[in-house]
C-alpha cells in the first residue's frame, strides 16, 4: 500500500516496503532528518500505520478482551499504547488505541495494518463491527523539541500543551481532525488523523513550519529511547518479558488474550532479556551471536548506526543474568558495551512548552 | 573479565534496580509486582506513566532509602530504573 501523500513528497524520496506498506524511508538524508527530529521539529508521514475502527454495542468489551491494557474507561479524549497478543502470549502488534464515542480506533504499528485487521476479525467472538479506515483516513505526525511551536502555528497553541496521550476532536481548514499528544521518540510528539483528501494540504502546510523526516530517522530516534519497534524486536518465539515490553501489558487486568501465557513466562523467570549496546565496527546483522569468552550468551536483535552517538547502537537478547548495562561483550568479532536506557537524552526533557 | 565476573557485575546493578522498583511500588501504591517493571522502562509519560507529583514523592523516598538528594537533578536521571540506579549507586556508573 503506497502512501496517500506520495504525490506531495519530494521527487528524490526513497521508499521502502515495511510489512504491507510502502513508506518513505528518507526524503533527504538520514543525518539531516535525524538532526531535525532531535533539535527542531519534524513532520512525519505515518500513512504506513493502519487505522481500524471497532464499533457496536460490544465494542469496548471486545477491545478489553483483545488489548493487553485496560481500555474499559478509555474516553474519547484519551489514547494509550498497548499490545495485542495471541493465545500463546506472542506479540501480534503494538497499537495506539483511541477512545471514541461509539467504540475505539486502533492505529497499528508501521506496515502491520493487515495483520492487525486479520487478528481482530479472527477473534471477533462478540460480533462487533470492524472497519478498516486506512483507505479514507491517514496519520501525520509532528515530533521534536519544538514541535509544540508548529502545533501552535498550524492549528491551535492550546493543543500543544495537552497532557500526554490526550485527544481532541478539532478541525483544520474545514476538515475533521483527531489530534493527539503522543510521541515515539521521547521528544514532544503529536499526531493528526485526517481524511485522506485533506492530508496533502496539511502535509504541505506543516512543511512551512517544520522539515520532513522519514521512517529511518524515526526508527533510529525510537531505538535511542528504547521505544519498541515491533518489526525489528518481535522475533519468533520471543515473549513480552524477553522483548522488555512489559509496560505495554497490564497484568493486573483480569482477562485478555495471551494473559496466562505472559504470566507463565514471567513467573518461570530465566530465559533472555533485551539490552542495548554500542561500539564495535560496522553494524551487526540480526542474529549475530553475542559472546563472553567464547561462550554464546545470545544474539543481536536489531542494530543501526546512531547519528546521535556517532557509533553503532543495537539491541541484543542475552541470558537474563547478563542483561545489564556496563558490561563488555563480544558481538561477532568485536567488543561492545551494554548501555543504560535512554541511550540519548531527548532535548525536549529540558525545554518547556511556552 | 570472566563470565562469572560479568555475572557478578550484572547482579550488582540488578540488585540496585530491584531495590528501586520495590521502593517505587511501595511509595506510589502501585498494584504490580516490582519485578514486572523492567530496568530500561521509561518512568514518566510513556512507560510507568508517573507524573510530577510522583517525582516529588520519589525525591523524598530516594533520599530516605539511599541517602541521595536528587532535588536539583535533571529529568534524565528518571529516564529509566537503570539510569536512576547509577544516581543512587555511583559505583555502577564507574563500572559502566
Amino acid at each position: 500500500m503506497a502512501s496517500v501523500l506520495a504525490s506531495a513528497h519530494p521527487q528524490q524520496t526513497v521508499y521502502g516496503q515495511v510489512g504491507d506498506a510502502t513508506v518513505p524511508l528518507r526524503f533527504s538524508s538520514l543525518d539531516e532528518e535525524y538532526k531535525v527530529l532531535r533539535e527542531r521539529a519534524a513532520v512525519l508521514d505515518l500513512g504506513g500505520h493502519g487505522l481500524i475502527e471497532i464499533t457496536g454495542p460490544d465494542a469496548v468489551a471486545f477491545a478489553q478482551r483483545v488489548l493487553a491494557r485496560d481500555v474499559e474507561y478509555l474516553t474519547s479524549d484519551r489514547c494509550m499504547m498497548t499490545l495485542l497478543l495471541d493465545a500463546d502470549g506472542q506479540v501480534v502488534d503494538q497499537v495506539l488505541a483511541f477512545g471514541r464515542e461509539d467504540g475505539l480506533l486502533l492505529e497499528s504499528s508501521c506496515g502491520a495494518g493487515g495483520r492487525l485487521l486479520a487478528h481482530l476479525q479472527a477473534n471477533n467472538d462478540e460480533g462487533v463491527e470492524i472497519t478498516d479506515r486506512s483507505g479514507d483516513l491517514t496519520v501525520l505526525g509532528l515530533e521534536g523539541p519544538y514541535a509544540w511551536g508548529v502545533v501552535g502555528r498550524l492549528i491551535d497553541a492550546e493543543l500543544a500543551s495537552l497532557p500526554f496521550e490526550s485527544v481532541v476532536d478539532t478541525t483544520w481548514n474545514g476538515a475533521d481532525v483527531v489530534f493527539a499528544r503522543t510521541g515515539f521518540t521521547g521528544e514532544y510528539g503529536y499526531q493528526m488523523i485526517v481524511p485522506v483528501e485533506h492530508a496533502a494540504d496539511l502535509w504541505r502546510q506543516s512543511l512551512e513550519h517544520a522539515q520532513a523526516a522519514g521512517q529511518e530517522a524515526l526508527e533510529l530516534a525510537m531505538l535511542e529511547v528504547r521505544q519498541p519497534i515491533p518489526r525489528h524486536e518481535v522475533t519468533e518465539g520471543a515473549t513480552v518479558v524477553e522483548i522488555g515490553a512489559n509496560w505495554l501489558v497490564d497484568v493486573t487486568k483480569d482477562e485478555f488474550v495471551g494473559r496466562e501465557a505472559v504470566l507463565a513466562a514471567f513467573e518461570a523467570g530465566g530465559g533472555r532479556r533485551t539490552i542495548g549496546f554500542s561500539g564495535g565496527e560496522g553494524v551487526p546483522a540480526p542474529g549475530t551471536r553475542v559472546w563472553v569468552n567464547g561462550q554464546d550468551i545470545g544474539e543481536v536483535v536489531h542494530a543501526v548506526h546512531s547519528v546521535g552517538l556517532g557509533a553503532t547502537l543495537g539491541l541484543a537478547r542475552v541470558d537474563h543474568d547478563l542483561a545489564a548495562a556496563g558490561l563488555e561483550l563480544t558481538v561477532g568479532g568485536t567488543e561492545v558495551t551494554t548501555l543504560t536506557s535512554p541511550y540519548i537524552v531527548p532535548k525536549s526533557w529540558s525545554i518547556p512548552i511556552i | 573479565m570472566t563470565i562469572d565476573e560479568l555475572r557478578a557485575r550484572a547482579a550488582e546493578r540488578q540488585q540496585t534496580c530491584s531495590q528501586i522498583k520495590k521502593m517505587i511500588v511501595s511509595r506510589l501504591d502501585l498494584e504490580i509486582d516490582p519485578d514486572w517493571i523492567t530496568d530500561d522502562q521509561p518512568l514518566f509519560g510513556r512507560g510507568l506513566e508517573l507524573d510530577s507529583l510522583d517525582v516529588l514523592e520519589l525525591y523524598v523516598a530516594i533520599e530516605a532509602e539511599f541517602g541521595v538528594a536528587l532535588y536539583d537533578s535533571e529529568m534524565a536521571v528518571f529516564g529509566s530504573v537503570s539510569r536512576l540506579a547509577e544516581e543512587v549507586n555511583p559505583a555502577l556508573r564507574a563500572s559502566a
